[in-house]
């Protein structure tokens, strides 16, 4: 049994025991994310296949748009609009799904003694796991030799392993606060779709005009997918990209453990 | 050394569902008598009072029953003690781990097997993996489920799941075990074996605090009770006493 004796806040607790506190609930969570794709497997034939299938008609319909309206052909195009949408899929699922978090496993976090870090590392491993499928996308797209191959391809692994590692904050956040305050969900959603055009995705960032470039350059979500795309597409991403992911990084921990701070103790009263 | 020690506690339970949760402000829950004893507004909030002023003090081998009529507290006061609700005011002070078994604590995956559900289980509490066998046999023969056991439970019933969920619940032997209601949907032959389970679980000097409204199985498993009456404890004592209490509020 863990030890489920509430903790006061005030209490310092050492470092030792909250490492292999988070340690238990990432693989518990990695567990449970688990039962929960078999558990899709098990009621349809594919399961979270139909996300990969639904993330490749997307691509390959957006292919086809941006390919007709900025004149150029489909093969050229559809590797950057490709590993775009693959990797936008991720991330809208840890900014949609995260909001769901603690809503969606209310009955545990009212009536059960489990951790709540616990319910985080089921969302975010569930969408790691799915992400996982649509890898079988990239590898189409090397058979057909859409997709240029080099070693500069396996910087994509860090690039990918910064971008779970921040699903883990945004999760917590928006989980918290999508929690509280319902509508934000909501929001959130909206948000996103407006996201998808802003982001360069179906475009190409360096075709837009140069005084409208702040709109690439203030878009935090943009940096994470050049960290996984470019290196994809044999491009080494600048250092700069990825300092702004590891600021983010910094930040968005300092907002999880404050928000943290503030409402683990009522969540059960939110949901 | 297990103990649960409440001091002077008060448990308010803020109902975010009005307006207070929407940004939006839409009128709700108006015909609530605030400034009553039970509901009032703190900061446009409407807050239940569910826990009043409660004191008391359990020490190791009690097996405490939680009567009361609908809405007295007993479910909160299970999840103050589980650590679930923090308390308003005063001061609740539990040694040792605790499980609670409250309506869906038990996180049965309905598309997932039994066998599957175990597994999770015991990866979320931990069990240690030297007994994970001998655990499982355990829960085998406990619940009788046989080859059900390989099958999702969602096709359960609600006695088969209550089974499986007190197996689970009473499989590791936590210093204090909540139970709400939920055992009641067990047949005649699943109280005798889940009494005998937790006799043998409290010889062990273990808390137990069961919410039930069954006074059969309130004596089958309990030596003391706690007697609620809209949140405040009215009656903590003998067995008996208690339930003459209990009929006494009517």
């Amino acid at each position: 049994m863990v030890d489920t004796v509430p903790q006061q806040v005030s209490e310092p607790r050492p470092i030792a025991l909250a490492l292999r506190r988070a340690q238990t609930n990432l693989w518990n969570g990695l567990n449970w994310a688990w039962l929960d794709t078999v558990c899709q497997y098990r009621r349809s034939r594919i399961g979270p296949l139909w996300e990969t299938i639904n993330v490749l008609v997307m691509l390959i319909g957006l292919s086809v748009v941006s390919a007709a309206v900025f004149g150029s052909s489909v093969s050229d195009i559809i590797a950057y609009v490709g590993l775009g949408i693959i990797i936008w899929s991720a991330i809208s699922a840890l900014v949609i799904e995260g909001g769901g978090t603690f809503v969606r496993n209310a009955t545990y976090v009212s009536n059960s003694t489990l951790d709540l870090e616990l319910y985080v590392a089921r969302s975010v491993f569930k969408i790691m796991i799915t992400f996982g499928h649509h890898v079988i996308i990239y590898l189409i797209g090397i058979v057909f030799a859409l997709v240029p191959l080099s070693w500069t391809s396996l910087l994509a692994i860090p690039g990918i392993i910064l971008l779970f590692v921040n699903g883990f904050w945004v999760v917590t956040v928006l989980g918290f606060i999508c929690a509280r305050f319902r509508d934000v969900e909501l929001i959130v959603r909206n948000l996103m779709q407006l996201a998808f055009f802003v982001t360069p995705l179906f475009w190409n960032y360096r075709q837009i005009a140069s005084n409208r470039q702040f709109l690439v350059e203030y878009n935090v979500l943009f940096y994470f997918i050049e960290i996984i795309r470019s290196p994809l597409l044999g491009e080494v991403p600048p250092l700069s990209h990825y300092l702004t992911v590891a600021g983010v990084t910094v930040v968005g921990y300092g907002l999880a453990y404050h928000v943290y701070r503030r409402m683990s103790r009522h969540l059960a009263f939110f949901v | 050394m297990t103990h649960v020690r409440l001091n002077n506690v008060n448990v308010s339970l803020p109902i975010y569902d009005s307006h207070a949760l929407r940004l939006i402000r839409l009128p709700s829950f108006s015909d609530v008598r605030v400034g009553s004893d039970t509901a009032s507004r703190t900061k446009g909030v409407i807050v239940i009072h569910a826990l009043k002023n409660l004191s008391f003090d359990l020490a190791e081998g009690d097996r405490v029953c939680l009567i009361g009529h609908n809405g007295a507290g007993k479910t909160t006061l299970l999840r103050l003690v589980a650590g679930i609700y923090p308390s308003t005011t005063g001061t609740v002070d539990v040694k040792g781990s605790a499980f609670s078994l409250i309506g869906g604590s038990m996180a049965l995956n309905n598309d997932a097997t039994g066998y599957e559900n175990i597994r999770l289980i015991a990866n979320l509490y931990n069990w240690p993996r030297d007994q994970y066998r001998s655990l499982v046999q355990d829960i085998e023969e406990f619940t009788e489920l046989g080859v059900y056991l390989s099958l999702p439970t969602r096709i359960y019933s609600a006695g088969m799941q209550a089974r499986l969920s007190f197996a689970l619940a009473t499989a590791q032997n936590p210093d204090i075990l909540l139970i709400d209601e939920g055992i009641g949907a067990g047949d005649a032959h699943f109280q005798e074996k889940a009494r005998a389970r937790v006799q043998r679980f409290v010889s062990r000097a273990r808390i137990l605090l069961l919410a039930s409204h069954s006074k059969e199985l309130c004596r089958s498993m309990c030596s003391k009770a706690l007697v609620l009456s809209k949140g405040e404890c009215v009656f903590f004592g003998g067995f008996d006493e208690g339930f003459d209490v209990y009929a006494g509020l009517g």
